[in-house]
């Protein structure tokens, strides 16, 4: 893609870029969402249009893990390549329809719009972040094109990813405000891409709470590495801005203290995160309460930040991001899973020193038994 | 003829519920088309939904009840939950 996109540094060949995206890891779904298990059981189902979609699925990832095994230079360890930023910003006019058109293509001036330069701005941000953190070639490690769509639907409260790209609602302007204000928020949902292309955890219950707030996780530290901020600097807190001040709260999230973030009849009551299993929440909503029982390990996350000090995307983070990338994490895992995975990639990266202790000693402030 | 919507999910996480009467309601003839084609159209079972997508359940007199979710909404699905939950356009 000569011209079309950013290169940022010369190591070997370039791979291919463009409109050709990167498999997922093999046995991963493009939604991200079912394991191939339930695909496979959707396939079967009765109702024509779920059996169609799961059909295509399996199609497509089953294509891609043959082309995986075909391409063995693609297996991990990956090679060192060139990092190519290329993101598109989509306009989806008020609509339903996605992606919506393009308003803004990589290296494009910016344009009148400025949610559309926010969001163009916000993954370049996120993009470099897992560039210079972690040497991540963006959110596959493959240089996937990263693709936003903009202006969904009409006072839409919402952010989400989609399983390809990210979509932001403007916000009604009475309790949320646009939702490309934050650069944590494009840090979270592009972080749901990273979780897909990884362990993939399976989204419901732990293993969503876990998939959920390794997005608040990483989410905070593309704001804190923007901001340059120390753990003890940061603020911790996930969607800063996002309401409007009407609104009696301060964000979304807090990771220092959860269960502060907000407290207005506006938003449906107050914070109801808990901050240790004593906490933990049966929710038959939001999938087993996924985004409430992020609170549990978010704060075990600080927790370890906070003991080792420093910036946190740089030892902290780094077990978190081992944990994650390491490949000895199941999609199904629990609490306590990660927690002891936590505890191995602390120790095989640094020894057991004051890093291992303080993963140990976050977990069980937190009421999950790292140590198995 | 009673419509309950409940919108669970998002970003933020936290819930919201809303139920109409449309009787003696000035737009009851519509909201009504639009729930008989919600509930009519909408496949049965659980709607998967993506991450930090919405997830809708609307339920009409207690007796019929479909599952959807963000993305990938209808118009009639779209216009229903944001009228009964007063949001939207
Ligand atoms: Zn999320």
């Amino acid at each position: 893609m000569p011209g079309a996109s950013t290169v940022f540094s010369m190591y070997t060949t370039q791979i291919a870029g463009g409109r050709n995206r990167p498999e997922p890891a093999a046995g991963r779904c493009l939604c991200g969402i079912l394991p191939p298990y339930i695909l496979d059981r959707l396939a079967e189902a009765d109702d024509p249009r779920v059996r169609e979609a799961a059909q295509r699925t399996l199609e497509i990832d089953t294509e891609f893990r043959e082309n995986r095994l075909a391409v063995p230079s693609l297996a991990a360890p990956a090679p060192a390549v060139d990092f190519i930023l290329k993101r598109t910003v989509y306009d989806a006019h008020h609509g339903l329809a996605l992606p919506g058109d393009v308003v803004r293509n990589e290296g494009a001036d910016p344009v009148t719009d400025g949610t559309a330069n926010r969001a163009y701005d916000s993954l370049g941000l996120t993009f470099a972040f897992y560039k210079e953190a972690y040497n991540r070639h963006s959110i596959d490690d493959a240089n996937l094109p990263l693709d936003a769509s903009v202006h969904y639907r009409r006072s839409f409260n919402n952010a989400f990813w989609d399983g390809e790209r990210m979509v932001f609602g403007d916000g009604d302007g009475l309790v949320f405000n646009d939702f490309t204000i934050s650069h944590d928020i494009v840090g979270h949902e592009l972080t749901h891409g990273v979780t897909q292309y990884t362990v993939g955890l399976v989204y419901e219950g732990q293993s969503g709470a876990l998939n959920e707030s390794i997005s608040d996780v990483f989410g905070s530290l593309v704001k804190q590495y923007a901001r340059r901020q120390t753990a003890e600097e940061a603020d911790w807190l996930i969607g800063a801005g996002i309401f409007t001040p009407a609104v009696h709260g301060q964000a979304l999230r807090s990771m220092k203290a959860p269960g502060t973030a907000f407290n207005d009849p506006r938003l449906g009551g107050k914070d109801p995160q808990p901050d240790n299993m004593g906490g933990y929440v049966d929710d038959p909503l939001d999938h087993g309460g996924v985004h409430t029982n992020s609170g549990i390990p978010n704060h075990a996350f600080y927790l370890v930040a906070s003991a080792i000090g420093g910036f946190a995307w740089e030892r902290a983070g780094q077990i978190w991001y081992d944990t994650i990338t390491s490949g000895g994490l199941s999609p199904n895992a629990d609490f306590k899973d990660f927690a002891r995975a936590t505890v191995v990639a602390a120790q095989s990266r640094y020894g057991k020193g004051p890093e291992h202790e303080a993963v140990l000693k976050a977990w069980s402030q937190v009421g999950v038994n790292g140590n198995g | 003829m009673r419509i309950r919507v409940i919108r669970s999910g998002g970003l933020l996480g936290m819930p919201r519920r809303a139920e109409v009467d449309t009787s003696g309601l000035p737009d009851s003839a519509e909201l009504e088309r639009l729930a008989l084609e919600v509930v009519t159209e909408t496949p049965s079972g659980a709607a998967p939904g993506v991450p930090d997508g919405y997830q809708y359940i609307v339920t009409v007199d207690d007796r019929r009840s479909v599952q959807f979710a963000d993305p990938g909404l209808s118009d009639a699905q779209r216009e229903l939950v944001e009228r009964v939950l007063g949001e939207g356009a």
